[in-house]
């Protein structure tokens, strides 16, 4: 198109943006797996011929910027030139594009006139890939062959033409093949729609207003964020932290990372944290970077579209071997234990410099759980994979807020109870604010974390989980108290209360009780400064008890605003 | 003999009545008064000289009372009982982050604080049955901190109380008697998820006594002018109630006040043979689509008081027309981004300083500063000449655009209108093809202000072949709300295979809600024969979470028909979603729709007393069309046009609410019932 002007290519950009966000909800509407629709558990993003991140739509920010990690390394395989119309890859490697196995990414190279255009590209996590244990992700893995099937980025339709001999192998080597299809031929179907869009614009507009439009997208990305870097405190800022275990021992592993913001770049450097665990919680480098860019939009502009040049200034430095850059055949099914990690320290050292951006610590996990078998009424499996919301920190001028799902987790809806009872043999017998550990106190005080009750109603059940921030909680800040620790306690007929944060495959049957506990945010500046009445709105609706008022924020509550 | 709606909007109440023996259009205006509503509606109504004598039809809506209540948080106290263990549910919410980087992200405060929310000690079981017997000492209990903190209003939200009510009917009756108003979840919807029906509880005891005094008032003053029929009571579902009825459910309001534009959309296309509409009502800062398909109006599923892209909102679990928004209209601003992109909207320079070209000191452009530059929009001829727009001063606001692309005023102008018009292109997509429909099997009905300037640029690039502009489609809602039938809905969730063995179920629960649907209807005085019901199934496949809403017809299910309705299922799942699966089909919701029809005004015919343009002709204006470049456009005045014939584009037809744009290579012409009908690339 020649007459292309200014305002054109606005509507244009626009439009590609526009794409993203249509397949977004085709991909969640259509799927078979409440990861996908209730947790949102996906991403989808359009890039340019060259694999460079145009548009994305999330539902979590953890896939922020590893989608087209994906994408580059599948042109590196296959080459410019090896792609036709109508392929879809598949690829579900966390080492250098991915997270871990569940998570599959999808890759569609779009096509206009005989003359590559674009890739639509999406990732989601399907509830079972093979591997050691039902579910697939688990906390005790020691190598990534116990943890599924990987797919390098394998052809699974060439020429519109499905792979049938990769379709069979897939099925074989998972436990529900018909969730695990329906999970795949919804994602395919979203991918596709994508493909079609872009392929429609090019109609309209020429493919080569599109690749302009693309470029432009990239290019004002990149503007604003060099404008943005301008504004953030310039310096070294470092932060160091716990998490709780390798997930095999019980050994701390130290994590840190200096965080250096000049007008060119925001460098994250984690030389020093500890090599690479036994256990599954390693972050993959592609999560490491993903965490970064995930930080670095936080602390500038939230709001602002992701694309290539919206991370530009971003550098992650994380040598190889460690827990933030695994090397194959590192386990990392429980990636977001470290991956968490990579964020936080970041959070850490960042938040006293940018309080209007970030609050005190928060209870971070995931806390994801899993509880499944087969169901007695039915004779079918189930699974229900999920994570718990907790407590945030407070920030300079707000309370930490109650009940919301961790920073890695986003348009992520914890599923209704009700529906839960429907669906899977279980009778939940409480969903309550966690008011047994007090959160940080403060002039602001943390948030409150959840107690969720599930009651098995079913002969037989396995429980798995994953609990991280159990031993080192949240910090306060500004002179704020420590939130509390996130844990799972396991009541079963004979056997003592087991009170824990990881489990494997647990064994449970009828009557059994598993009580998943988050905790609280930390706590923001001196807790005598609180004001009053604030303080006495907390005794009235049961946050705290009266004498956590004396002690804490030296209120004396008189005996009418007691309930 | 009238008919009458009355709107009470934020600043004016409205009026709009329709003369039926002469097809003839009144329209009133008033101030809104805040401190009663009803003396607003009441000064309005004597405005419009109409004699309370004559009124055949009243519609009124308290739509922004309701709204308003919630967003400016002037409902009453009020308090929740639920059961134990649950209390907390109210806050944990669904625990989403919708601004998933922001993170000092607020979730939204609940309208009940922790202390006004009590638990009761009792439980039903998913599948309805008893585990534990309700204590009706815990309700006592309850009732009375309620009274003792100063609650006015008690929402009762029972876990699994959708599955089985008989607990929540016990707590209610026993709250009854205690105090005056009081909500039940299972009166109000009995579906799932025990956050969404709680909060729609919550917040339909925190507005009740509000809404309650207005209707009393309103019903007083309204008899006391002479008017005798039955006021009906607009509500969000599309339909009406009458006054009595809506007064036990304010809730249903909530979203009213838009629904009478797609039912109005809705009504056109049934006159001019069209059952596949698409509505856009484009004011000063919004534009609104809905979609209406085989005369259906859509309901949205998941409706949330105050929800944006960035903040979750509060779920309302009750019949929403489904209209999706943005922020795109006559007052939105144009604006250069921080590195250099136009943007429009979604800030409005709202009713004052309103657009630079109104000339009350607005200096930033606006989407209607565009189109005044551009010259589409008349100055001379705002409201009828009634304002007259300052042309100049538009041009030095858009100059701030023009100077920064460096191209001319006109250039620029176009480039606002063409933004503008790409995003709400994106807001029909999304109400049509992100749900598997083609735009092309559509007519697109454009009102509003806005909505006639931008309709044929918005057909072209969804190649919608037909547009229609109603006539006066400034005050089409209103004219909406007067073609709405009465309405009720009865869901229920009853999770179940659609397969033979559950016929019997499936009979006996349509028979039920038919029965009490029949049964609110009759009790607002309407006969039998007026009745029709419209029975819906939310279906999916087993183990999918997204329902897909299969009509399915009245009578007895049996094999035959549970095949059909699978079949159709399977259809309707692959077009909104591309694909269909082997899975068995599953029952979640029923939904009972109960209608009691409205003798609606017959749709005058006019009768042309001109074959000839030349009459309706005010000369040519030069524009500046986007896409296009300077044009010399014939103008014509809508109300002199001929009936019937046919005109090529361009052309700009200006009337008192508004003006409507057509584009060279369109035709146009009026129809019998005095709408403009544009054809997009001419094709009859």
């Amino acid at each position: 198109m020649s007459d292309l002007d200014p305002f054109t290519l606005e509507v244009v950009k626009n439009s590609l943006i526009a794409i993203a966000e249509e397949e977004f909800i085709a991909f969640g509407r259509t799927s078979k797996s409440p990861v996908i629709y209730e947790v949102l558990d996906y991403a989808v993003a359009i890039t340019n011929s060259k694999g460079e991140l145009v548009a994305q739509a999330n539902g979590v920010p953890g896939f922020l910027g590893v989608l087209d990690l994906a994408v580059k390394d599948c042109i590196k395989k296959y080459g410019v030139d090896g792609f036709s119309d109508g392929d879809i890859i598949i690829t579900n490697i966390p080492y250098t594009h991915g997270t871990h196995l569940n998570d599959v990414t999808l890759i569609s190279p779009v096509f206009f006139d005989g003359q590559l255009i674009a890739f639509s590209v999406n990732k989601g996590h399907w509830s079972e890939v093979g591997g050691m244990r039902f579910g697939s992700w688990t906390t005790d893995s020691t190598e990534i062959y116990q943890e599924g099937v990987q797919f390098p980025l394998l052809k699974l339709y060439i020429a519109g033409e499905p792979n049938r001999d990769l379709f069979d192998l897939i099925l074989t080597n998972v436990r529900t093949p018909d969730m695990t299809l329906g999970d795949m031929e919804a994602q395919a179907a979203a991918l596709r729609l994508g493909g079609r869009r872009i392929a429609q614009l090019c109609a309209k507009y020429g493919p080569s207003t599109i690749a302009r439009a693309m470029e432009a997208i990239i290019r004002d990305g990149e503007e604003k964020a060099y404008n943005e870097l301008r504004k953030l405190p310039h310096g070294s800022f470092e932060a160091e932290d716990y998490i709780d275990d390798d997930g095999i021992s019980d050994n701390p592993v130290y994590v840190r990372a200096r965080v250096t913001i000049s007008d060119e770049s925001f460098i994250v450097d984690y030389s020093g944290s500890s090599p690479q665990a036994r256990g599954p919680i390693n972050s993959p480098y592609s999560m490491t970077i993903a965490a970064a860019k995930v930080m670095f939009k936080a602390v500038t502009d939230p709001q602002s579209p992701a694309n290539e040049g919206a991370f530009r200034p971003v550098q992650v430095i994380a040598p190889e071997g460690t827990v933030f850059h695994p090397k194959p055949p590192a386990p990392v099914a429980t990636f977001w234990e470290a991956g968490s990690f990579a964020a936080e320290l970041i959070w850490k050292a960042l938040a006293p410099h940018v309080p209007d951006k970030l609050t005190a610590g928060h209870f971070l996990s995931v806390c994801a759980t899993i509880v499944g078998g087969v169901d007695d009424r039915t004779g079918e499996p189930f699974a229900i994979v999920e994570p718990q919301p907790g407590g945030w920190g407070a920030g300079y001028n707000k309370d930490g807020e109650s009940g919301m799902v961790c920073s890695l987790d986003g348009e992520t809806y914890i599923m209704s109870n009700e529906v839960i009872e429907v669906r899977y043999p279980i009778r939940v017998e409480q969903y309550s604010l966690n008011l047994r550990d007090k959160p940080g106190a403060g002039k602001f005080r943390g948030g409150h974390g959840i107690i969720k009750d599930y009651r098995v109603l079913n002969s037989h059940a396995i429980f798995t989980a994953s609990f991280g921030r159990s031993k080192f909680p949240p910090w306060g800040m500004a002179g704020g108290g420590d939130g509390t620790p996130n844990y799972f306690i396991i009541y079963r007929k004979g056997k003592p209360p087991l009170k824990t944060r990881k489990a494997a495959a647990v064994q449970l049957q009828r009557g059994d009780l598993i009580r998943l506990v988050t905790g609280g945010g930390g706590g923001y500046g001196n807790p005598k400064e609180r004001d009053q009445e604030r303080v006495l709105d907390d005794v009235r609706n049961g946050y705290i008890t009266a004498a956590e008022a004396r002690a804490k924020y030296g209120v004396k509550v008189r005996r009418r605003s007691r309930s | 003999m009238f008919r009458v709606a009355i709107d009470v909007g934020g600043t004016f109440t409205d009026l709009c009545a329709l003369n039926e023996v002469t097809g003839e259009i009144v329209l009133g205006k008033g101030l809104t008064t805040a401190h009663d509503f009803s003396e607003g509606v009441v000064n309005t109504f004597k405005s419009s000289g109409i004699r309370g004598e004559d009124v055949t039809r009243f519609v009124g809506t308290g739509s922004t009372l309701v709204i308003n209540a919630i967003i400016e948080r002037k409902g009453v106290k009020t308090a929740l009982i639920t059961t134990k263990g649950f209390r907390d549910v109210l806050e944990i919410q669904r625990s989403n982050r919708p601004d998933m980087y922001n993170y000092s992200y607020r979730k939204p405060v609940p309208f009940v604080p922790r202390y006004l929310r009590f638990e009761v000690l009792e439980r039903i079981a998913s599948d309805g049955s008893v585990v534990l017997k309700l204590a009706k000492k815990s309700v006592l209990e309850a009732l009375r901190k309620a009274r003792s903190y100063g609650a006015e209003s008690i929402a009762i939200c029972l876990y699994n109380s959708y599955a089985n009510p008989d607990h929540e009917k016990e707590v209610a009756k026993i709250a009854r008697g205690h105090f005056k108003y009081v909500s039940s979840s299972h009166e109000i919807t009995r579906e799932w998820r025990e956050y969404e029906r709680m909060n729609t509880t919550v917040l339909d005891a925190y507005v009740k006594p509000l809404l309650e005094t207005y209707l009393k008032d309103l019903e007083m003053k309204m008899r006391e002018l002479g008017i005798r029929i039955p006021i009906h009571v607009i509500q969000s579902n599309g339909g009406v109630a009458v006054l009595e009825k809506a007064r036990e459910t304010p809730i249903l309001q909530v979203e009213s006040g838009p629904a009478g534009g797609v039912i109005g959309a809705r009504e056109l296309g049934v006159a001019v043979g069209e059952s596949n509409v698409i509505s856009l009502d484009v004011g000063g800062t919004t534009a609104k689509a809905s979609l209406v398909e085989n005369g259906r109006i859509r309901l949205n599923p998941d409706y949330r008081v105050e929800r944006t892209p960035t903040y979750a909102g509060y779920p309302v679990k009750t019949p929403v027309v489904d209209i999706v928004e943005i922020g795109a209209g006559g007052g939105s601003i144009a604006w250069i981004d921080d590195v250099g992109s136009l943007k429009v909207g979604p800030r409005s320079a709202g009713a004052y300083p309103g657009p630079a070209c109104y000339g009350k000191g607005g200096e930033q452009p606006t989407v209607t500063d565009a189109f005044v530059v551009s010259g589409i929009l008349n100055p001379e001829y705002f409201l009828g000449g009634e304002i007259r727009l300052d042309k100049h001063a538009a041009e030095k606001a858009v100059a701030k655009i023009s100077e920064h692309f460096g191209t001319s005023v006109e250039e620029a102008a176009a480039g606002i209108i063409k933004v503008a018009a790409g995003n709400m292109v994106n807001l029909l997509r999304l109400v049509s093809v992100a749900r598997g429909h083609d735009p092309r099997d559509f007519t697109l009905v454009a009102f509003g202000g806005a909505g006639p300037m931008f309709a044929t640029l918005l057909a072209r690039e969804l190649q919608v072949s037909k547009t229609v502009i109603p006539r006066i489609p400034g005050v089409f809602s209103a004219w909406g709300m007067l073609m709405t039938d009465l309405r009720h809905d009865f869901k229920m969730t009853r999770v179940m295979k659609l397969d033979d063995a559950h016929i019997d179920i499936l009979n006996n629960l349509f028979n039920t809600l038919e029965e009490e649907g029949r049964q609110v209807l009759t009790a607002q005085g309407i006969n039998e024969v007026d009745m029709y019901f419209v029975r819906t199934l939310d279906l999916r496949y087993y183990g999918q979470e997204h329902t897909v809403s299969i009509e399915v017809p009245s009578g007895m299910f049996n094999r035959g028909l549970i095949q059909e309705i699978t079949e159709r299922f399977h259809k309707a799942h692959e077009k909104e979603y591309t694909f269909r699966l082997d899975s068995p089909v599953e029952v979640v919701n029923l939904h009972l729709a109960a209608f009691a029809k409205v003798s609606k005004p017959r749709i005058a015919v006019l009768q042309g007393d001109t074959q000839d343009f030349e009459e309706a002709s005010k000369g040519y204006r030069r524009a500046y069309l986007p896409g296009v470049g300077f044009t010399e456009v014939p103008v014509y005045e809508r109300e002199k046009l001929p009936i019937g014939n046919t005109k090529q584009g361009p052309a700009i037809i200006e009337e008192k609410t508004s003006t409507t744009l057509v584009m060279p290579g369109d035709t146009f012409k009026i129809d019998n019932f005095g709408n403009i009908v544009i054809r997009y690339g001419g094709v009859d």
